[in-house]
């Protein structure tokens, strides 16, 4: 009895509430219905400082092991992380870390399921997670420049501003690494970079139904006025010459829409990673030319096949790049020596297959 | 005696409740619509995974102090059907927080200037500043079987990875719809 007359309170104050909440609602018209789209989630991360490290006389462990040497008798290799940080773009390499945005309100990393129709991926549901999108120039900031100003380049984030008071969403990240093989003294290694920028990188996965396989799209964009990689000793106090690398642009694309990226394990239970090759269901019917045009008439088999390989291997967005405007090594500010800037550009994947072998076993 | 208790509880109760409801008053749309809910939570924890071995005892799995066994979980999942397995193994450790906070938060200004364009609500995950972690370790390896146990296992352990200490983490996820809302 006691427990009906509980149910029955509980059911008179919702229904009261039901019916004011009913007062507050409006109908959508099929005009406001149709902006509505299927929303993913943006994430910013705000005031943002990430650090650990291995110091192990205070307690702090940080490594990696299980690698082993490749010598006559291979010995373990232990990988001691001393740092690994994200913070604002003026941390003296990892010494003074002050909090960054990563991501902006009106430009976030995102997750989402998108329409595989819309890119180019058949009738198949697409995850996507990805870093601020590219915008355009004149709303855009360049890339490297850390004094960048609108409509300076195609990157969403910017540079910090203190006189603004603003942290920026261009963090500085590194990652120092002691390396110690067997009991030999160890040796520190240093990667720094200053006020990165990853815009318009994204992970894309799907389904493969022919392979029934997780296949991915994966473009990393990765953009710093300086990357700088140096050794030192385990103290970090006596470090050997610097490689500096200034206004350094990495534009990695793995896989596409038609040659979709393979991740899998095989039966000896090695990592494969694949590339698949191009190709197209009329490829064989091309002319030993290889062209169609006015002068060499082809089938619309052959050209629809030709069409497709040209418009293939003239979209940038299939290729990778990799920029460094100028090369250092010792001091930058000294008597080092310059090596000019080196470009590797338009680097196109045709097919590309990596088997991992464990040279452990028998 | 204990009758009379559960009697002076309900009487007391139920005298509360004509209290209460007394001081209650009705609230317009008007004023409704300016409420927004405030607060929010405020979380600590500790969570620990298989910190002395886990309940499955065989020729693989065992205590943690054999050390002929693994101690630690493990998952294992496929990218390809009848394909092999990628493996997260041994995993144990354990790893605590204090002042994760969630709150809704309205932003209008700020951020650069991004704050006022954005004029909206997002979820704020506060984060901890410190996370504590307790000799959290685990190895990365491909595997031709999801268990240890089965047929035809053979794995290769990739690498293995031991945090202990602090670690600092500080600052605010903001989680929010995009889109057009």
């Amino acid at each position: 009895m006691r427990v009906k007359n509980k149910k029955l309170l509980l059911f008179v104050p919702v229904l009261a509430f039901s019916s004011l909440a009913s007062a507050e609602l409006a109908t959508l018209s099929d005009d406001e219905m149709s902006t509505v789209d299927g929303a993913g989630i943006g994430l910013v991360l705000e005031d943002f400082v990430f650090d650990h490290g291995d110091d192990q006389a205070n307690g702090q462990v940080f490594k990696i092991t299980g690698i082993k040497s490749t010598a006559a008798s291979p010995e373990d290799v232990e990988i001691t992380v001393s740092q690994l940080y994200i913070a604002r773009a003026d941390s003296n390499y990892g010494e003074n870390l002050n909090p960054v945005n990563l991501g902006r309100l009106v430009n976030p990393f995102q997750i989402d399921v998108i329409d595989g129709a819309t890119l180019g991926i058949g009738n198949k549901a697409v995850l996507e997670m990805a870093a601020p999108t590219k915008v355009p120039f004149a709303e855009g900031y360049d890339c490297l420049s850390s004094s960048a100003t609108a409509g300076s380049g195609t990157c969403s984030s910017r540079p910090m501003d203190l006189g603004a008071g603003f942290n920026g969403e261009r963090p500085d990240l590194g990652l120092k690494l002691g390396v110690a093989v067997g009991s030999k003294t160890p040796h520190n290694v240093n990667i720094n970079a200053k006020s990165a920028v990853f815009d318009g990188s994204y992970l894309r996965l799907w389904g493969d139904d022919d392979r029934h396989q997780l296949v991915a799209e994966y473009k990393l964009n990765f953009y710093t006025p300086e990357l700088s990689i140096n050794s030192c000793d385990p103290s970090g106090q006596n470090c050997g010459s610097t490689i500096y690398m200034k206004n350094f642009e990495l534009e990695l694309a793995l896989g596409n829409r038609f040659q979709p990226m393979y991740m899998d394990v095989n039966g000896d239970g090695n990592f494969v990673f694949e590339v698949k090759a191009i190709a197209h269901q009329y490829m064989n019917q091309l002319p030993s030319s290889g062209k169609c045009d006015a002068g060499n008439p082809c089938s619309a088999n052959a050209q629809a096949a030709y069409d497709f390989f040209k418009s293939y291997y003239e979209n940038d967005e299939f290729r990778s790049n990799l920029r460094i405007g100028n090369m250092t090594i010792g001091d930058i500010n000294a008597s080092g020596k310059d090596f000019g800037s080196a470009r590797i550009e338009g680097m196109l994947i045709q097919y590309l297959k990596v088997t991992s072998h464990d040279l452990a076993a028998p | 005696m204990k009758k009379f208790a559960h009697c002076l509880l309900g009487f007391m109760g139920s005298l509360s409740v004509a209290v209460a409801h007394a001081e209650l008053s009705s609230i317009d749309d008007g004023d409704l619509s300016a409420i927004s809910g405030q607060g929010g939570v405020y979380l600590s924890g500790e969570i620990t995974i298989n910190e002395q071995g886990g309940p499955i005892q065989n020729a693989y799995f065992g205590s943690c102090s054999d050390p002929a066994k693994r101690c630690g979980a493990r998952i294992a999942y496929q990218t390809r059907q009848d394909g092999g397995w990628y493996v997260l193994d041994d995993i144990r450790g354990s790893f605590s927080f204090q002042g994760l906070t969630l709150r809704v938060r309205n932003i209008d200004s700020g951020f650069g200037g991004d704050g006022a364009l954005f004029n909206r609500e997002v979820l704020e995950i506060g984060l901890p500043d410190t996370i504590k972690v307790d000799n959290l370790q685990y190895t990365y390896a491909t595997s031709s079987t999801a268990r240890p146990t089965d047929a035809g296992y053979k794995q290769t352990d990739i690498y293995t990875v031991n945090i202990d200490g602090d670690v600092t983490m500080k600052g605010n996820l903001l989680v929010f719809p995009t889109g057009t809302p």
